[in-house]
């Protein structure tokens, strides 16, 4: 046996049902490793983590951890071999404080005659956030309504705390903003130098080959390829994922911005109190404004406060196509506005709701008849014929939301507002969590909607996204308007990067 | 009446929960249960509760709960019958609907606005308003309704009047956006709110025609008994509860609120306080408790059943089912 292999996964097989979801996998982790899985989604990877996890129990197969068996009981279980998780999907407990979700269920240290010692327990999760160096996060507040960001941070903490000997991150970076994304690199890269091991899943292929050692390429279960991270090119591992050429082109190929002289929508002075302040801008037919910054930016605020979500303090928000302030998000909705939250499984969908029901609840207005009549054919042909076009795969449109992949629920949440005759169309992270091939089709659909005259606000984490698709991209620091840049100008992550540290 | 792809171990439950209860009194109560003039006392008995517990189910599906619906009821009938003494007979219906909207409307508003648990506001309330109740009781003379509003008791009003009741009801709740729009703040309120459901108005709508049930109750009541007592409304949410739970319809509410359910549920309901009275069990000590060990058997199963359905509906065809639930499960 190979010692310096740490973690060795031999013949593993999972099924969900009648869904072979790991079939015959095997593949190690050296000690020190820091390893990239990729694959599109559906392709096993958050099931083969989550069984080294212990989240899951695996069918059959073997695990090896220091050359000794290990089939972990729970999560608990593998936190006390020195294995701990980051979850794609949220998993911090929204009536619970922050410092209480970093020791989730190991509070008993904290414990005396039966009382928890909130005082020991925050100060112990500050040390946690010192000794890794992570980005402050008020640990006595509760984590309901802080960002999505936020939350991912007080996760991480949480694996870290366990001191992990092998951590595993399941699509982190894709919460996280660009100043915190390097944190979260060296963070990587102090393990490595303490020569413990970590598992990276992301979408994000270039970041992938920069960050890691190795790369395990999955599809439809198997393993495909395992590649040495230096040596390998973006294409190799797309071809290897989707098991076909892909181009890596499919962003924008113009470099002129495009759109109409009609303004949509006009915003001005827009505050926040703590959030945003004095934004202004306006949104013409046919553009596609998009807004950038780090993670105190404000630019997901800016997104809500427009869809009235929440009350600003000043200014104003004029739909300038029907000539009414927007105060309220049900008047948004009635006045052809689309919103697309950034956090899918809390904000937008109902995941425990059928496909059916959650692609007909924002057109609910529009499908109505005679007396608010709704008729049951009419409601599901529209979501049958959403469901086709977009191809979501799915057994029926009766499927509940939680059993779909991010891809395909994201497919619902933004295609859902496609089947309306939208003016505005407001996205925030649009492609988090989604694959290359299903990335690619929501651009393809943003570029529809252009030139079906639909006046877009990007709002993004990821700058080659908001570089690659907008007509003008606002740079926002400190909850202010920094530049705005336009596409024939100096439109490069460089400049842009200038302007938001 | 409804379609649907898959009929779920937890859509079963409630109608077999519905034939047990039948066929087991029914045998024993050595058939008596069966007579034609039974089965009228049987539907009779259960009029208010379905339609209270059809408004009800506006506020269940909203994941909400109106436990003020008995105290409600008795009030409404109580200003009614003091209105109709005083100023001619012909008020009790409009004064009814009115009285029962507007204490709807009251704790929607304060539910909704001041972000306050339905569940703990309308207890308040129950506790509060029966002593408003009781203070008018304290000085007004007769208790009973004028001799010509009896014509609502009338089988060629009531009827008529419980169906078209029933039937506007769940149109409005099966097919149109106010019912659709109750589900999804049920489902999940964020996710309504950020669509733009208007969430805060869609609640008192809710409370709103709850209330209005109440008002409706409150007539059948008065009709059928002839007038108000000291004991009108006593007990009478938890009834309405009961009726929606045992149903099938989760404390959760959202999509698993359904009219038919409340049909199924007041009938279970009533067939065993029905039951029991033919046995002759409703005068002794055990009835209550019979009572309650019935309900949470059946609802214990319910529960049970909607846990394995879930179970069987998260099959993951792919990577990324929410194992962070499990995940908090198993920690916490």
């Amino acid at each position: 046996m190979n010692t310096d292999k740490m973690l060795e996964i031999i013949g593993l097989n999972k099924y969900f049902g009648p869904t072979h979801a790991n079939k015959n996998l095997s593949f190690s982790v050296k000690k020190g490793e820091i390893k990239g899985l990729i694959g599109e989604n559906g392709s096993g990877k958050s099931t083969l983590i989550s069984q080294i996890a212990g989240l899951y129990s695996s069918d059959s197969g073997q695990m090896l951890l220091d050359g000794k068996p290990y089939s972990p009981g729970s999560p608990i279980d593998a936190n006390n071999r020195g294995i701990s998780i980051v979850m794609q999907e949220l998993g911090v407990i929204g009536s619970l404080p922050a410092g209480v979700n970093v020791f989730l269920g190991r509070t008993k240290q904290f414990t005396k005659n039966g009382v928890v010692s909130l005082k020991a327990l925050n100060k112990a999760a500050a040390e946690q956030f010192e000794k890794w160096d992570l980005p402050k996060v008020p640990l006595s507040k509760l984590t309901d309504g802080m960002m999505i960001e936020t939350r991912k941070i007080i996760e991480l903490a949480r694996a870290l705390s366990v001191d992990p000997r092998l951590l595993l991150l399941d699509e982190i970076t894709q919460s996280l903003s660009m100043n915190n994304r390097n944190k979260l690199y060296e963070l990587i890269n102090k393990l490595k130098a303490m020569g413990r091991s970590v598992i990276v899943i992301t979408h994000d292929v270039e970041e992938l080959i920069r960050i890691t050692d190795t790369i395990t390429v999955l599809r439809d279960g198997e393993v495909v390829g395992d590649v040495v991270s230096a040596e390998t090119t973006p294409d190799e591992i797309k071809h290897m994922m989707v098991g076909r050429e892909i181009s890596g082109d499919y962003y924008r190929a113009d470099t002129t911005p495009e759109y109409a002289d009609k303004v949509v929508l006009s915003v001005r002075d827009l505050t926040v109190p703590g959030e945003i302040e004095n934004v202004s801008f306006d949104v013409h037919e046919s553009e596609i404004l998009g807004f950038c910054g780090l993670s105190d930016s404000g630019i997901h605020s800016v997104g809500k406060a427009v869809y009235g979500l929440i009350k600003p303090s000043g200014g104003s928000i004029h739909l300038k196509s029907k000539d009414l302030m927007i105060k309220s998000a049900s008047k948004a909705l009635r006045n052809n506005m689309a919103y697309v939250p950034k956090d899918r499984d809390n904000e937008a969908l109902m995941i425990r709701a059928s496909i059916h029901d959650n692609f007909v609840l924002p057109s609910l207005t529009e499908l109505q008849g005679k007396v608010g009549y709704l008729s049951p054919a009419k409601l599901k042909k529209m979501a049958q014929d959403m469901t086709d076009k977009l191809s979501v795969k799915c057994t029926d449109i009766y499927q509940t939301i939680d059993a779909l992949s991010g891809g395909n629920k994201q497919k619902v949440n933004l295609g859902r507002w496609l089947a309306k005759d939208i003016k505005l169309l407001i996205l925030d992270c649009p492609t988090r969590g989604v694959d290359v091939g299903v990335k690619a089709y929501i651009y393809f659909l943003m570029k529809e909607a252009k030139n079906n005259g639909v006046a877009t606000i990007l709002i993004s984490d990821e700058l080659t996204e908001v570089l690659g698709m907008s007509d003008r991209l606002i740079v926002m620091k400190d909850g202010t308007v920094a530049d705005v840049i336009r596409r024939d100008e100096d439109f490069t992550e460089q400049s842009v990067i200038r302007v938001m540290i | 009446m409804i379609k649907k792809s898959r009929i779920t171990l937890q859509d079963i439950v409630p109608f077999a929960a519905f034939f047990v209860i039948f066929f087991f009194f029914a045998i024993v109560s050595k058939g008596r249960m069966l007579s034609a003039y039974n089965l009228s006392i049987l539907l009779d008995q259960s009029i208010m509760t379905i339609v209270v517990g059809c408004g009800a189910l506006f506020v269940v599906a909203q994941g909400s709960i109106d436990l003020s619906v008995g105290v409600n009821l008795a009030l409404t009938s109580v200003i009614a019958t003091w209105a109709a003494n005083a100023w001619g007979g012909w008020l009790l219906i409009p004064v009814a609907l009115l009285v029962g909207t507007l204490v709807g409307i009251f704790s929607g508003t304060v539910v909704s606005k001041f972000k306050v648990p339905s569940f703990m506001l309308t207890i308040a309330m129950l506790i509060g308003i029966r002593g408003i109740v009781n203070f008018i009781q304290s000085f007004i003379h007769t208790q009973a309704i004028p001799a010509s509003m009896s014509i609502l008791s009338e089988p060629y009003i009531k009827y008529p009047a419980f169906v078209l009741i029933v039937i506007v009801l769940g149109y409005v709740f099966e097919y149109t956006k106010i019912g659709r729009y109750c589900k999804a703040i049920g489902e999940n309120e964020t996710t309504a709110r950020f669509v733009g459901v208007p969430v805060t108005f869609m609640k008192i709508v809710a409370f709103a025609v709850c209330g209005l049930t109440v008002g409706f109750g409150a007539l059948f009541s008065l009709s059928s008994i002839g007038g108000t007592s000291q004991q009108i409304g006593l007990f009478f949410e938890m009834r309405v509860a009961m009726a929606v739970f045992l149903g099938g319809v989760l404390v959760t509410g959202g999509t698993s609120a359904k009219l038919y359910k409340v049909l199924l549920g007041s009938f279970s309901i009533t067939i065993i306080v029905n039951g029991l009275a033919l046995i002759g069990l409703s005068q002794t000590q055990y009835s209550q408790s019979i009572q309650g060990i019935l309900l949470l058997l059946i609802l214990g199963v319910t529960i049970l059943a909607s846990k394995k359905s879930k179970k069987y509906a998260a099959h993951p065809e792919d990577d990324e089912i929410d194992a962070h639930s499990e995940d908090q499960a198993a920690k916490a």
